[in-house]
């Protein structure tokens, strides 16, 4: 009687304490105060919460810069890793034998989200010091049907906060808005059909109630685009397509008799920008479809490899600025734009920045899209000898040729039907973000050092065909390809700095008023002094970094986070490059760094 | 580690042919040894092509194709037999980017009668997993009694690779097949 009244007591008292917990628990994700409700105010002025990164670029402009200092220079070097959490999404599908991370979790008032390369979302509360898992929403991605037709890896970038809603996308086309306290799907809209090769692998942008969705699919003979969808109505606001129709302005730089353009690529897969003071949103376009073979589409194949600036209301173009007419490489201009304000002789100068594929860095005036200066970021550059200091344009541009061969002799063309290009088709710099320091007005580029050799297929109409790649030859990797770290004084448009890396940076940078921070597909997490690059602080993470980081504050304390998981397009495509990265296992691991 | 001349393929085939045999000994050898054919091979096979991903390149329907990855032959439009799909599979080519599948092979199983010194540069990749001859003989009955020959891709023959709920193979569908899914698939209101 004693013992078991006793074993009673005990389970009564656990009892208890599991109740209490679960009201503790209940109560910490209760509170659906109007601090907790994402508005468009708090979107236009999140320096005012320094400790919350509400933007998958952390602002408007994508400086992916934090104010936070706890963690500096000084001190850097005592950083540890304060807890971890597994997530899922490794799973293979289509093409991929498995997923990756490329996100950039998402922090609002002590919570995280995240996502896998499925589209998961993962809602973490990071209070008192570690991470405890609130809710998981799977999207039930149909992996065959997306996997089959992304080019470049099972990818998802991370999500958006609007309202009390989570805003997400899959692979397979669709927006989905998720109940941020209740885990629940409160709706979803397909927005991209992979019927036709379109995924959606980037995070959506979210302008004034519109969720603005971008596109991949320009190696599956896609027509790009960007799309708004109203969170209340849940209908399509715009549409924007970023090829020409027939007759409408740019339709003249596609002069094929083919009807090229119908599937000539021009994919909107990395997340813009949005300038509130012009309500312009701008957006980087990829690269023509098919990718190699550009004398099947003769022009300039408007407005693909270009910066796009839309009317955020009404989804009109109102300028554009192209980086590689007719491009014969592969080097899209999908990469986010920059908005820096920067003193000029006559008041400050607006800049959109971009650095491009093609392995030049761009400023242009985004007030009207004119070239300010442009330079290369990589060590090594073959297929031209510079860009034109007045308009930007390749000096071997020809407006009046319809087929381009810029440095003719490593152009990959008809009559060059393998040659070796630098940078390869990865970059120069890819989808991995840049950061900006607006205090030391530098610019840092994760930099892919690169050159690869190229096969090209002629293509003929017949060849087209859905879900099937319509590439005009491909990529192979006889050459090791490295990585680095530029920055770039956006005063003067000049290198500032470079810090060179084994491999290849397929990550991204985030910056603080003294550091940066950035990793490495080997598994590396560091931390470089913010002038000088000089590194001060790195990680081992045990797996490939091929996500970046961003921080955030909880209990007012500062904490640093990145997603860990090697995926995406380098170890199916590209790993010959980096034979050593072979070794790196697929997993998918948050890790969260406090002093 | 891509290599910039190919494996002569005339070349390559004589070998193939003249290597065949001496393979598929050592192979037996290294592996299960000789033992009764599943009841269903096919089936067996057509688990070794997924599992062992021959599909990451040659696409479930074995058409390949570039892109991305350089140009996976077409196993649709292939002439080789049964014993040169197995001694490809098991050994790679040479100089391409088709890996060989045999643990051990340019090692203690010889393949075109060279070790990893002798193929230098020519060394093809090593597939994501190893494969037992048994397992390879399967995906090679598999690629001749389902996709060697075969014309382009079929509804009907996506729906029996995949048999899962996945829209993958919807856009096989003819126009008969198709009920208004097409506009379903878009969403509504827009
Ligand atoms: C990493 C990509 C890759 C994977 C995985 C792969 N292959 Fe290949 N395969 C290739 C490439 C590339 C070629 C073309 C080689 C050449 O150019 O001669 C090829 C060629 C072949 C050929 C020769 C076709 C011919 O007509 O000469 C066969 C047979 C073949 N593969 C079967 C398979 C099977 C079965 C599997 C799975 C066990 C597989 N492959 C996995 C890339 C791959």
């Amino acid at each position: 009687m004693e013992r078991s009244s006793g074993h009673t007591r005990m389970l009564m008292r656990s009892c208890l304490l599991a109740a209490a917990a679960a009201v503790a628990s209940v109560m910490s994700t209760l509170p659906v105060s109007a601090a907790d409700e994402v508005s468009q105010e708090r979107l236009l002025n999140v320096d005012k919460e320094p400790g919350n990164w509400l933007h998958h670029h952390q602002n408007y402009s994508a400086h992916r810069f934090s104010t936070l200092k706890e963690v500096n220079r000084d001190n850097v070097k005592n950083l540890k890793v304060a807890w971890t959490m597994h997530l899922g999404g490794i799973e293979g599908g289509g093409i991929w034998s498995h997923g990756g991370l490329e996100g950039t979790p998402i922090a609002e008032n002590g919570f995280l989200y995240v996502t896998d390369g499925w589209g998961s979302v993962y809602k973490i509360d990071a209070h008192g010091g570690r991470g405890a898992l609130v809710w998981k929403m799977d999207p039930k991605t149909d992996r065959d049907w997306a996997g089959a037709v992304a080019c470049c890896g099972v990818d998802n970038r991370g999500v958006a906060l609007w309202g009390n809603l989570v805003i997400s996308h899959t692979l397979d086309g669709r927006l989905i808005a998720t109940n941020k306290e209740t885990g629940q799907v409160a709706w979803q809209r397909t927005v991209a059909d992979p019927d036709k090769g379109e995924v959606i692998t980037g995070a959506p942008l979210i302008v004034k109630n519109m969720a603005i969705t971008g596109v991949a699919g320009a190696e599956y003979g896609i027509r790009g685009w960007i799309a708004a969808t109203d969170l209340s109505t849940q209908k399509e606001v715009w549409r924007t397509h970023t090829i020409p129709g027939k007759g409408e302005p740019g339709s003249e730089t596609w002069k094929d008799s083919n009807n090229a353009a119908a599937a000539g690529g021009g994919s909107t897969w990395v997340t813009g920008t949005y300038d509130p003071a012009t309500d312009t949103i701008v957006w980087g376009i990829g690269n023509p479809g098919p990718d190699w073979d550009n004398a099947y589409r003769p022009g300039d194949n408007l407005y693909t490899d270009s910066s796009l600036a839309l009317d955020a209301t009404t989804g009109k173009i109102k300028w554009h600025y192209q980086h590689t007419p007719n491009d014969p490489y592969d080097y899209d201009s999908v990469a986010e734009n920059v908005l820096v304000d920067v003193p000029g002789p006559s008041g400050p100068r607006k800049l959109a920045l971009e650095a491009d594929r093609n392995g030049f860095a761009y400023a242009i005036d985004r007030t009207n899209g004119k070239f300010v200066w442009g330079l290369p970021f990589v060590k090594k550059v073959t297929w031209t000898k510079g860009l034109d200091p007045e308009s930007g344009k390749p000096i071997e541009y020809d407006p009046n040729k319809s087929v381009q061969a810029y440095i003719a002799s490593v152009t990959p063309s008809r009559t060059n039907m393998e040659t070796h290009i630098c940078p390869g088709n990865m970059g120069g710099k890819n989808w991995p973000p840049t950061a900006y320091n607006p205090d030391l007005k530098l610019w840092y580029i994760p930099v892919i050092e690169s050159c690869n050799r190229i096969k090209v297929e002629v293509m003929t109409p017949d060849k087209l065909k859905p879900r099937e790649f319509w590439t005009g030859g491909g990529p192979s990797q006889p050459f090791k390809i490295t990585g680095s770290v530029t920055a770039i004084d956006v005063t003067t448009g000049k290198i500032a700095g470079k810090m060179e890396t084994p491999f290849p940076n397929l990550g991204g940078i985030l910056a603080t008023p003294d550091l940066i921070f950035t990793g490495q597909p080997s598994g590396e997490v560091m931390a470089l002094d913010a002038k000088s690059l000089q590194k001060l602080w790195e990680f081992n993470t045990g797996g490939g970094v091929n996500a970046p980081p961003m921080t955030f504050t909880v209990d007012g304390k500062q904490y640093v986070a990145i997603l860990v998981g090697l995926g995406g397009a380098w170890d199916k495509w590209f790993i010959d490059a980096t034979p050593e990265l072979k070794k790196i296992q697929p997993g998918s691991m948050l890790y969260v760094f406090a002093l | 580690m891509m290599i910039f001349d190919r494996f002569p393929v005339a070349a390559g085939t004589l070998l193939a042919s003249v290597v065949a045999l001496n393979f598929s000994m050592l192979a037996a050898a290294y592996g299960q040894s000789a033992q009764a054919p599943t009841s269903d091979p096919t089936n067996a096979g057509k688990a070794v092509f997924g599992k062992a991903n021959c599909m990451g390149c040659h696409k479930w329907h074995g058409n390949g194709g570039g892109g991305y990855g350089g140009d996976a032959l077409s196993l649709r439009k292939t002439d080789l037999t049964r014993d040169q799909i197995i001694e490809v599979v098991g050994c790679g080519r040479p100089g391409t980017g088709m890996p060989f599948f045999t643990r051990g092979a340019y090692d203690e199983v010889k393949c075109h009668d060279m070790n990893r010194q002798d193929a230098g540069a020519q060394m093809p990749p090593e597939g994501g997993m190893f494969l037992r001859s048994k397992d390879i003989e399967a995906v090679a009955d598999y690629v001749i009694a389902h996709i060697k020959g075969a014309g382009e891709p079929t509804y009907a023959e996506c729906i029996a690779f995949f048999s899962s709920s996945s829209r993958v193979c919807d856009v096989y569908k003819t126009q008969a097949q198709k009920p208004d899914d097409a506009t379903a698939s878009r969403g509504k209101g827009q």
